[in-house]
């Protein structure tokens, strides 16, 4: 019997793998032996596999581009018709978007308009009036003066004073002007007094140079203190009037401000590695002369404007909510109402059938009433020719008080 | 006559249309990119017209397909064929021994049969070819693959259905 069993099994296998079929032109078995030998053949890297895995690579891709068109229009077409949807939401959004940095777009220029303003009014307002460029022509390094040459002269309208700065750091002043060239005092030198500026703290001072490669700050009006774990910033001052305040000198560490109680300025810049620099005067806007005034009114005129327009498009947006309010509030009353009137109809249907059944109960309890009056006179008998009870007949007739009114 | 020919056309073509866009299109239900859930198509498309109609998907085709989606996976250039091969064996066994066919015994021995080539397919790809593969996805592609066989058998006879249907009326 077991035999059997297996017998069946192995002719049911047999037949499956080995048999070809009516409608098959391969055989299975063949096809997966075929398929070994592709799997073999490739993970030895064998060249015909991978001449058959391009070429078929090649087929397969464009095929899949095409097979995919048909699902990738509809997902564009659904892409297409979800940001259609999106559009107004977006649009309102932007919109909002764009009052707000309005908004702040005019805040920031009230801010800029402002310290125009307020610079001029406290009369440190300096401008750039002269520009030139000079190079290094020597650079000696003597112990007695911390100085350099450049190739710039009287001739290019050097003149004494002028601020010389490399990149954006302060390098020191033209001390000495030549027809052809000019010297520059460096900040480093023991004569050069620069009136500064400590940051944090905003702690005036004047630096001096030390006749090595950094300062020392001197007539310091408050102790340099500075908080231990960070650096203190030196910047010009600009008292004086012959630099502008703000441009950046060196600093002081922390490790020399904690060590020492003499307080180093290492120069941000290296002396002895000067190339080029730029010679520049600056300029005081005189705020007595009426242009100025004239300037000063425009200006408050403008930041008055757009403070108005500020409060325009900040009362603009509040509206704007108000009524997004009110509109919510509107659609929900509305809604409420809705669904009272719909209530009240509900209840007015009710209320015309209770009616309606009254009406009829009132009829039925009439027809008895009369139908116990005038029966005689209606009900058909043997003996007369008159109408069926329960006939529509018999009830007129029962309505109108016998038949002989119905006859009439 | 033409319109009998039309729908003769349909009803043998669509099982190898659906096989080849099954595994050239981009859209995968083998990476359907929900977690957890995932099912191989073209293993029930093989099976289902491999047990019902022998002549609807013809061996040579499925080897072909079979290497289309090999190149299209990236995976060693005839696993599949042989895969949906062995699906092949095994449908054309259930078809030789089955006197009365049942969709609840071509259902359980298609789970059986998705097992044992997913199994056969894990231990190639791990133990020949070195490839590091998630047992955990194939045993729920198994399951959810073995779900679906019941709907989509349900949907290919109600095809049939209507095409046959049609050429009778």
């Amino acid at each position: 019997m077991e035999s059997g069993s297996r017998d069946d099994f192995v002719i049911a296998i047999r037949s499956a793998f080995l048999k070809k079929e009516n409608q098959q032109r391969f055989s299975l078995l063949g096809l997966i032996f075929f398929s070994i030998i592709f799997l073999i053949l490739g993970s030895f890297n064998f060249k015909v596999i991978d001449y058959i895995k391009i070429g078929i690579k090649e087929i397969a891709y464009r095929s899949s581009l095409i097979v995919s068109v048909p699902e990738n229009l509809i997902k564009n077409s659904l892409f297409k018709v979800d940001e259609h949807f999106n559009h107004y939401e977006d649009y309102q959004k932007i919109k909002y978007e764009l009052n707000l940095l309005k908004s702040k777009d005019l805040s920031k220029t009230i801010s800029n308009l402002e310290n125009i303003k307020l610079k001029k009014l406290i009369d440190d307002y300096f401008i750039t009036d002269n520009e030139i460029f000079a190079k290094v022509l020597i650079d000696k390094q003597s112990p007695f003066l911390r100085s350099v040459v450049l190739n710039k002269g009287s001739r290019n309208n050097i003149k004494l004073g002028m601020a010389v700065i490399d990149g954006i750091h302060l390098v020191g002043k033209i001390v000495e002007v030549n027809y052809l060239t000019s010297r520059v005092l460096l900040l480093s030198d023991i004569n050069a007094k620069i009136p500064v500026s400590l940051e944090p703290g905003d702690i005036q001072a004047i630096m001096s140079g030390t006749g090595k490669d950094n300062g020392i700050l001197q007539y310091t009006k408050e102790p340099a203190s500075g908080k231990n774990n960070e650096d203190i910033l030196v910047f010009t001052s600009g008292a004086g009037g012959l630099f502008k305040s703000g441009i950046p000198i060196g600093k002081i560490k922390k490790e020399k401000n904690l060590i020492s109680k003499e307080k180093i300025v290492d120069f941000d810049i290296d002396f002895s590695q000067l190339k080029y620099v730029k010679i520049l005067s600056f300029s005081k806007i005189d705020s007595s002369i009426e242009p100025v005034k004239e300037e000063i009114k425009a200006i408050n005129k403008q930041i008055v404007e757009m403070r108005i327009a500020k409060e325009t498009i900040k009362i603009l947006l509040e509206e704007k909510n108000i009524f997004k309010d009110t509109r919510i509030k509107i659609e929900d009353e509305n809604n409420l109402l809705k669904k009272k009137i719909i209530n009240l109809q509900n209840r007015i249907s009710i209320a015309d059938k209770t009616i309606e059944k009254h009406d009829k109960k009132i009829k039925d309890i009439k027809f008895a009433e009369l139908n116990r009056l005038y029966e005689k006179r209606c009900k058909k008998t043997f003996y007369n020719n008159l109408y069926k009870v329960g006939t529509k007949k018999y009830e007129d007739c029962i309505l109108n008080k016998g038949s002989k009114k119905l006859d009439n | 006559m033409a319109n009998y020919n039309i729908k003769q056309y349909l009803l043998s073509y669509t099982p190898v249309i659906l096989l080849f866009i099954s595994v050239l299109n981009e859209f995968d239900f083998n990476y359907l990119g929900v977690k957890y859930f995932s099912f191989n198509f073209s293993y029930i498309l093989i099976f289902y017209y491999s047990v019902k109609k022998s002549k609807g998907l013809g061996y040579g085709l499925i080897f072909v397909a079979g290497l289309f989606n090999d190149v299209v996976l990236g995976m060693p250039l005839g696993i599949s064929s042989l895969i949906f091969l062995l699906i092949c064996g095994f449908a054309a066994y259930l078809r030789n021994i089955t006197l009365r066919p049942s969709l609840t015994k071509d259902w359980i021995f298609f789970l059986i049969t998705i097992s044992v080539v997913n199994s056969f397919l894990y231990s190639i790809l791990t133990i020949i070819f070195l490839l590091k593969v998630d047992y955990f996805y194939y045993v729920t592609n198994t399951m959810f693959t073995f779900f679906i066989y019941f709907v989509f058998s349900q949907l290919f006879s109600l095809y049939e259905n209507i095409i046959t249907g049609k050429i009778n009326a």
